[in-house]
Order: structure tokens, then C-alpha cells, then sequence
């Protein structure tokens, strides 16, 4: 008997599955960056999300990366493993869930802690920090661990 | 979404009077916002008394990019002259919103 077609099962059905979750690994240095953005329009796309939601996730993901690429890596070549994945919570929601594991030697040592993009002085702003603002103020919860040989980031989306 | 644009592209117009317009096409990313810098740094250097930078094509803006503008917007705090964002799409105007810059960049509608 031949297996299941693919388009046989639907999106719903997948999530909380791993046959819902998307993974990539990609080298942070590398020009596939626009890879990462295709994984979340789909993501996005399941989640039923409009574009300008779409465009707040796709922000704050890239974000992410960027700051891995840029603080843990030092802007050197370094792999980047990526999943994504839609899950069912408790109250019937459903959360969008990104997250990233690196091998980077150095630990990121910022905090996420009380970060909220406050009314920004044009006297005094300067051009750093405003990833983080940007992702604390798109998702619902940003987390990072470190660990024994490298990092790991989690976001997520209550949708 | 249209898919993640890798390139980034530029039209430069001097507009007489010490003013020069900046069209960026493309995204604006980690990866391209250093190619933007380069095309704005030597705007920032001249004796310009204005500087617009059109974003009339470009559909995605991360941080970097936005603190690549906000160079500018030290430029003309530093010098007096006038740097102007104009055109933007709703994704981008949405990502200054959040970062709450919207209110202090000086951006206006498109000129095309």
C-alpha cells in the first residue's frame, strides 16, 4: 500500500508533531539568511498571521540571529541550528515557537530583563541596543540559556 | 512577504542646493545594512544641507539598518542639516513604531 500523500495531512494536524516542525541549519556568516525568512513566513503562514503580524515575528527572529552572529560568533563563520514549531497550550491558544542553538565559545552575558523600548531621547540616542528592544517588545517571551558549548535562545508567540 | 532580498541596491540623486536624495532597494539587514553605511557616510561628511533617504522599496528593516539611520539622525543633530526618511511601507513604518522612533526621525511621504 503506498504511503499517506504529504497533502493528506493538514497543518493542524501536524503541529505538536514533529512532522509540523521545521529545522535548518545554516552558517550564521552565510548569505541564507533570506532561508531563515522563508521557514517563518511558513511558520507565520500556519499560524495564521497577517502580514504585518508576520513582518513583527520575521523581526524579531532575525534579530535573534543577528545578535548571535554578531555577539556570540564575532561575526566568524559558526552553525546555527533553527526549529520552529506551532504548539496547543492548555487554554486552547497556540503558541509559535522559534529557537536557536549555537556552538559558540562565548556566552551571550547581556540580560533581557527589564528591557522595553522606552520613548527614545533624539538628544542622546545612539545606535546600539535596539535589537533587543525590538524583540522584547514583538514576543510574547524571548529566553536564553547558556550551556556547556554554546547558547540557546527561545521565542515565542502567543497566537 | 516577498522572499528575503540578499542584494542591496541604491540611486543617488543630488538635488542641487546642497541636497542629495538616497533611494535604497532592497531589505535592510545585518547582512546589507554595511553597504548602506557606505553610501550614506560619505553623504554625511559633505557639506550637505539636507539628506533624504527614500525607502519607497524596501520591505524589510531590522535593527542594524535602523541604527545605520540613526547615524544620520546624529548628523544632522551634530551639524544642523536636515536628514529626512521618506516613503515608508508599513512593515518598516511599523518596525519604528515599535522601537518608538517614529517620533524622532523626521519621515514624510513618498516624493516619487
Amino acid at each position: 500500500m503506498a504511503s499517506p500523500c504529504v497533502q493528506d495531512v493538514t497543518f493542524s494536524e501536524c503541529e505538536n508533531s514533529h512532522v509540523g516542525k521545521l529545522c535548518l541549519q545554516l552558517n550564521c556568516n552565510s548569505d541564507c539568511v533570506h532561508v531563515l525568512r522563508s521557514m517563518v513566513a511558513v511558520m507565520t503562514a500556519r499560524a495564521g498571521l497577517d502580514e504585518l503580524q508576520s513582518n513583527r515575528v520575521a523581526t524579531a527572529v532575525d534579530e535573534v540571529f543577528a545578535n548571535i552572529a554578531k555577539h556570540a560568533y564575532g561575526g566568524k563563520s559558526g552553525r546555527v541550528e533553527f526549529e520552529a514549531q506551532i504548539f496547543h497550550r492548555g487554554d486552547k491558544s497556540r503558541e509559535l515557537v522559534f529557537s536557536f542553538r549555537d556552538y559558540a565559545s562565548v556566552g551571550w552575558t547581556g540580560s533581557l530583563e527589564g528591557i522595553t523600548a522606552e520613548e527614545p531621547d533624539a538628544e542622546t540616542l545612539c545606535p546600539g541596543g535596539l535589537g533587543l528592544k525590538l524583540i522584547c517588545s514583538v514576543a510574547d517571551y524571548c529566553e536564553h540559556e547558556t550551556l556547556d558549548d554554546g547558547n540557546r535562545w527561545q521565542l515565542g508567540f502567543v497566537i | 512577504m516577498r522572499e528575503a532580498d540578499m542584494t542591496l541596491q541604491f540611486e543617488l540623486e543630488n538635488q542641487g542646493e546642497g541636497s542629495a536624495l538616497l533611494r535604497v532597494i532592497g531589505d535592510v539587514t545585518i547582512h546589507t545594512s554595511p553597504r548602506l553605511r557606505e553610501q550614506l557616510k560619505p553623504l554625511l561628511t559633505a557639506q550637505m544641507k539636507e539628506v533624504q533617504v527614500a525607502l519607497d522599496d524596501v520591505d524589510f528593516m531590522d535593527s542594524s539598518g535602523i541604527a545605520t539611520l540613526v547615524e544620520g539622525l546624529q548628523w544632522g543633530r551634530l551639524t544642523g542639516g536636515r536628514f529626512v526618511l521618506s516613503g515608508l511601507r508599513d512593515n518598516v513604518r511599523d518596525i519604528f513604531s515599535l522601537a518608538k522612533l517614529d517620533m524622532v526621525f523626521e519621515i514624510i511621504d513618498s516624493t516619487v
